[in-house]
């Protein structure tokens, strides 16, 4: 078993939350992208398309685009589907603002490039009031 | 972030809890963001959307829960000196007999539209505000949401506004006031990325293009076009909104032509970079590709008006279908804010192309509505976009005349 790993962060939105890592290497619209009632994204041609986010900690760039960004996660969290946690690269305003509205977690400025050391179905513990993550790697 | 004795009461709950709610995501949103203060907002457009139709399924406690949370908002009055139109809706108000304008959530909406009347918002229902008679001036602190408006407001105006989303424009509304961050700044307007335009952009779709290409490679940077002449009014539209589709753009500047770029090297305040990316005429083709992915010709679908289309493109959609007929099968319809409808009923446009057999879609669009379609033809590389996520169509994006020509004859038909 692979011990876990402790990475320091920046903490954007505070609170802490857990849940099994989805990852992928690119940005990600609320808007048209994800699917606020069963969770999934729906983007075609997406990498993530597929899945679902409902409770997983979404390790992606940034959001992007739509201004109904914080309206899907709005959605999608009264809906019971919304990520448990973001860790972005970068920030988008409109994540930041929908993820203090629906009071989800965000850390970014990781210590270490996420896409290298984080892998889909990890677990991930984001704690972001001290600003770490802790990664379990899945069993292989 | 410093607050004023005012503000911070508002904050503690001088105004009532929901004003309170309301000062707390300005400043939570607004901290996060590198904000050291509120500033005055005088001019806001907001989203207040009965949101039924892009939460298919959903339980009908969440949907009550959202409805709920924009009554709230609009129980409270506008602030006096703020300016405030509403985005699009999911559903058009019009008495129409569509299946997928639910009438539950017609009444609903209804309902909201005339608390939110009341509350002072101006019910222009469009996702193009400047077109309706919302138009800032150079250096108006606005809080927009619709990232294409907010591209154009900023770039085409030089208002500026950062993305606002629903919660950050409610309370921009309500309190007048907005979290002093990104490109509300002088020195966040710059630009960091040189895009070089070689190839010839024709009409406003060729614009999209520029848009959607660019849009891609900048991210939430700030693109720098050179080498392009002054866009009118739609091609403006068309650029600004692409750029917020395939991209997290706030902003972008024409080299001598928008209004806080006189030349090059003013857009970036400093010597342009050597390095540039160049839109050339293979670009352009390749864009188009990227974005046409029909597998045959057969369509059922034509959609003009996104955004929300000008009284112009009205004008001259009507003169090309006049006396013409939509081909059986094919739904042309064009979006368009209901008071641009209203002055093309006056000039007798709206009905010419009423009795082609197209419609003028008023208060939304189909994209927002989910009205599904297999095959679509479209001017908008945003509704494109979109439109093959949203509602699983095969896409083909063309300038507004082979969309015409391809609504008129019931099949595509090549670039005209």
């Amino acid at each position: 078993m692979p011990e876990p790993v402790v990475l320091r962060g920046r903490p954007v939105v505070r609170g802490r939350a857990e849940g099994p890592a989805l990852v992928a290497d690119a940005t990600l619209s609320f808007w048209g992208e994800v699917d606020p009632v069963s969770g999934r994204v729906i983007g075609r041609g997406h990498p993530l398309e597929g899945n679902s986010l409902a409770g997983r900690v979404l390790v992606i760039r940034s959001t992007r685009g739509s201004s109904a960004t914080p309206m899907v996660l709005n959605l999608a969290k009264l809906e019971g589907t919304a990520p448990a946690a973001f860790i972005n690269v970068e920030v988008d305003s409109l994540a930041v603002l929908g993820a203090i509205v629906n009071r989800i977690p965000m850390i970014t400025d990781l210590e270490r490039n996420p896409f290298e050391c984080i892998r889909t179905g990890d677990y991930v513990v984001v704690d972001a009031e001290a600003g770490l993550i802790e990664i379990r790697p899945a069993t292989p | 972030m410093e607050l004023t004795a005012g503000q911070q009461a508002i904050l503690e709950g001088a105004r009532g809890p929901y004003l309170a709610g309301c000062m707390r995501w300005l400043v939570e949103w607004g901290e996060v963001m590198g904000a050291r203060r509120l500033i005055r907002c005088d001019n806001t457009h907001v989203l207040l959307p009965a949101p039924n139709l892009v939460a298919r399924g959903a339980s009908p406690r969440t949907l009550e829960a959202f409805c709920e949370g924009l009554k709230q908002a609009c129980r409270h009055p506008v602030a006096p000196h703020c300016v405030a139109t509403v985005h699009t809706l999911f559903v058009t108000l019009d008495e129409i007999e569509a299946p997928e304008n639910d009438p539950a959530q017609v009444r609903v909406q209804r309902e909201i539209a005339e608390l939110a009347a009341r509350a002072g918002y101006l019910p222009t229902f469009t996702c193009a505000p400047y077109l309706v008679g919302n138009v800032p001036l150079k250096g108006e602190i606005c809080a927009w949401t619709e990232s294409s408006a907010v591209v154009y407001a900023n770039s085409i105006l030089g208002a500026r506004t950062t993305r606002h989303g629903n919660e950050s424009a409610i309370a921009a509304s309500l309190l007048g006031l907005a979290p002093e961050f990104g490109v509300l700044l002088e020195e966040n307007r710059r630009g960091d990325l040189r895009v070089r335009v070689s190839a010839e952009l024709r009409h406003p779709t060729d614009w999209g293009a520029l848009g959607y290409f660019t849009g891609g490679r900048a991210g939430l940077g700030i693109p720098v076009f050179e080498g392009v002449r002054r866009p009118s009014q739609e091609e403006a539209k068309q650029l600004c909104a692409a750029l917020a589709t395939s991209g997290g753009v706030t902003m972008c500047h024409i080299a001598g032509v928008t209004p806080e770029a006189p030349s090059l090297e003013a857009a970036f305040d400093r010597r342009p970079p050597a390095e540039c990316v160049e839109f050339t005429p293979q670009g352009l083709r390749d864009t188009y590709a990227s974005l046409r992915d029909a597998r045959g010709d057969e369509i059922d679908a034509v959609i003009l008006g996104c955004p929300h289309a000008s009284l112009r493109e009205i004008a001259q959609a009507a003169r090309r279908l006049e006396g013409r007929r939509v081909a059986e099968g094919v739904r042309l319809w064009i979006n368009a804010a209901r008071a641009t409808r209203c002055a093309a009923e006056a000039m007798g446009a709206a009905q010419v192309i009423q009795a082609a057999g197209g419609r003028i879609l008023c208060d939304t669009c189909p994209t927002n509505m989910r009205i599904p379609c297999r095959r679509l033809v479209t001017d908008g590389f945003k509704q494109a976009h979109y439109a093959r996520a949203m509602t699983g169509a095969e896409v083909i994006v063309a300038d507004t005349e082979s969309c015409l020509r391809a609504a008129l004859a019931g099949r595509w038909q090549g670039d005209a």
